[in-house]
């Protein structure tokens, strides 16, 4: 496996790595829930950007967004028990915090759910965008055009509040 | 108006400046469009609601110190922790190769499809001042083909003949589009074309000296409906397109394979008699085969006596770029092998920088020409 030699570059990727960490971390956190996972995620993706783009770090910015939402999704769809593991610990060892009630909590693990339920590409569109992500940079992220960024948010958003409410009633 | 589709409603609320304002004035006028707006709201209010999280202001330093660690461990020690995440593929992007004739020919096709030229009565000038992406895949390419009667895949090769005029389902079109001439030096370019040619000063490695420069002239096209287009018969539209310069910059490892090229050229402009420039883009628009997602995009593109259609090849990432402090279009290839950069510099030119290059050492090149 080939890395880039740490040297001149490296000042060049920690400015980068400076700039679009806490965007990075922001979309992981969408879909993971909490703060531990998605730094996890987001170091994960940083270092195959590192090994991926060495030297260019213009065309990773896009990137790495990506690769934090399907990387998070992919987190999240691979370990089903995790959110009824982290309710009991939560529940029996740490006292919530303020802003991170116990309902909070169950509220979360219940999106986790329905994202793990909902195609992928519906899933994804749902989280860049309340991400924080522009039409402009999803619609270069799925391969799609700008105009139809608004029919696919449209039609995922109805999906997950069909799903939530399914959920709900289940 | 047609009533506005759910896509279009979702993104009014989201960037309502990128909606048009027909759309807006009629959503709000609407009921049944007012009705489903705010359905969708709804639906967006209840999605930000249950996927918001707590704010988290990352440590900065304390991610990078971590992210370093993790880097000296290197990949075995790390698992599979060190593995690249996976992306869902894209479609392979496609750069068309096109000649200059070819590219004068798309921007003006892309004015006619955008229904451009045109507004007010008797004769209005269209004068692009800015530039915006319409993406244009193999689909959109046969339909702006068939329309205008270049046939299959005809639209990127341009008219066959220097002079003609063909028969289209709702009038005739009539063209000049003289063949380019090789000027050798930069005054003779720029005494052909007419207008100063700027070039870069300073050139990204690797790319070499100018090959070659070359001059098309004018391109002049006029489409002139008859009854079949109902309301439309009698007017004109005529685009007007160039002289362009091109200068071709080549390798310097012993191939000709270009490297960068530079076109410098007026703006086109447009010209219509008797028809309205809705009246205009809502035939053209309507017509059969025409994509949906095409004609909706390119209702996007706002006010159109003002904008550029750039045409996008399918896949290939755009986005909004200052040159100079002029809005301009950037499209790289997802390998980041080739990009391009187009702007209109506010004294009425519009410019073109692509190369083999990545999108940094183009908006260098760009940057030095203002």
């Amino acid at each position: 496996m080939d890395w880039p030699d740490v040297g001149s570059g490296m000042a060049g990727f920690e400015a980068f790595f400076r700039d679009h960490y806490a965007a990075v971390v922001r979309l992981a956190q969408t879909v993971v829930g909490d703060s531990h996972g998605a730094h996890d995620v987001a170091q994960e993706v940083f270092l195959a950007a590192y090994r991926r783009f060495p030297g260019d770090y213009e065309q990773a910015a896009g990137w790495v967004r990506v690769a934090a939402v399907h990387t998070a999704l992919n987190v999240i769809r691979g370990d089903r028990r995790r959110d009824q593991r982290q309710l009991r610990v939560h529940a029996v060892g740490s006292p919530p915090s303020p802003e991170e009630t116990v309902i909070e909590r169950e509220a979360r693990a219940e999106v986790r759910r329905v994202l793990r339920r909902l195609p992928r590409r519906t899933a994804a569109v749902l989280v860049m965008r309340h991400g924080g992500m522009s039409y402009v940079e999803i619609a270069d992220a799925l391969g799609v055009k700008v105009s139809h960024v608004g029919t696919l948010l449209r039609r995922a958003e109805s999906a997950l509040r069909k799903e939530m409410d399914r959920e709900t009633r289940s | 108006m047609r009533h506005v589709p759910d896509g279009v409603l979702r993104r009014l609320d989201d960037e309502p400046l990128a909606v048009p304002d027909r759309a807006t004035d009629h959503a709000a006028a609407c009921a049944r469009c007012s009705a489903r707006r705010v359905q969708i709201a709804d639906d967006t209010e209840r999605a930000a609601q249950l996927l918001s999280v707590p704010r988290l202001v990352p440590d900065l330093d304390l991610a990078w110190a971590s992210f370093q660690r993790e880097l000296d461990r290197g990949p075995e020690e790390r698992g599979d922790r060190g593995r690249p995440a996976r992306v869902i593929p894209r479609r392979r992007p496609r750069f068309p190769s096109l000649s200059l004739r070819a590219a004068l020919i798309i921007g003006a096709i892309g004015v006619v499809v955008a229904g451009t030229a045109a507004a007010a009565t008797l004769t209005t000038i269209f004068a692009p001042t800015r530039v915006a992406p319409v993406t244009l895949d193999q689909r959109d390419l046969q339909a702006i083909g068939n329309l205008i009667g270049l046939g299959d895949n005809r639209a990127l090769g341009g008219f066959s003949a220097p002079a003609g005029s063909t028969a289209l389902r709702f009038g005739t079109l009539k063209w000049t589009s003289p063949a380019a001439q090789p000027p050798s030096t930069l005054a003779q370019a720029s005494a052909a074309a007419g207008f100063p040619v700027p070039l870069p000063s300073h050139l990204p490695a690797g790319v070499g000296a100018v090959q070659q420069f070359s001059v098309q002239p004018r391109v002049s096209a006029t489409l002139t409906f008859d009854a079949a287009a109902g309301s439309l018969d009698g007017s004109s539209l005529t685009l007007d397109a160039g002289p362009a310069v091109l200068a071709q910059y080549g390798g310097t490892n012993g191939t000709d394979m270009p490297t960068l090229a530079v076109v410098t050229m007026p703006r086109p402009t447009g010209i219509s008699t008797g028809a309205s420039l809705a009246q205009i883009e809502a035939f053209v628009l309507g017509q059969p085969g025409i994509p949906p997602a095409l004609a909706e995009e390119v209702r996007l593109l706002g006010d159109l006596k003002t904008t550029l259609p750039v045409p996008v090849p399918s896949g290939a990432s755009v986005r909004s770029v200052q040159v100079a402090g002029r809005p301009g279009v950037l499209l790289a290839d997802s390998s980041g092998a080739a990009s391009a950069v187009v702007w209109e510099d506010g004294h009425g030119m519009l410019h073109v920088v692509a190369g083999i290059l990545d999108t940094h050492d183009v908006l260098n090149v760009a940057g030095q020409l203002g």
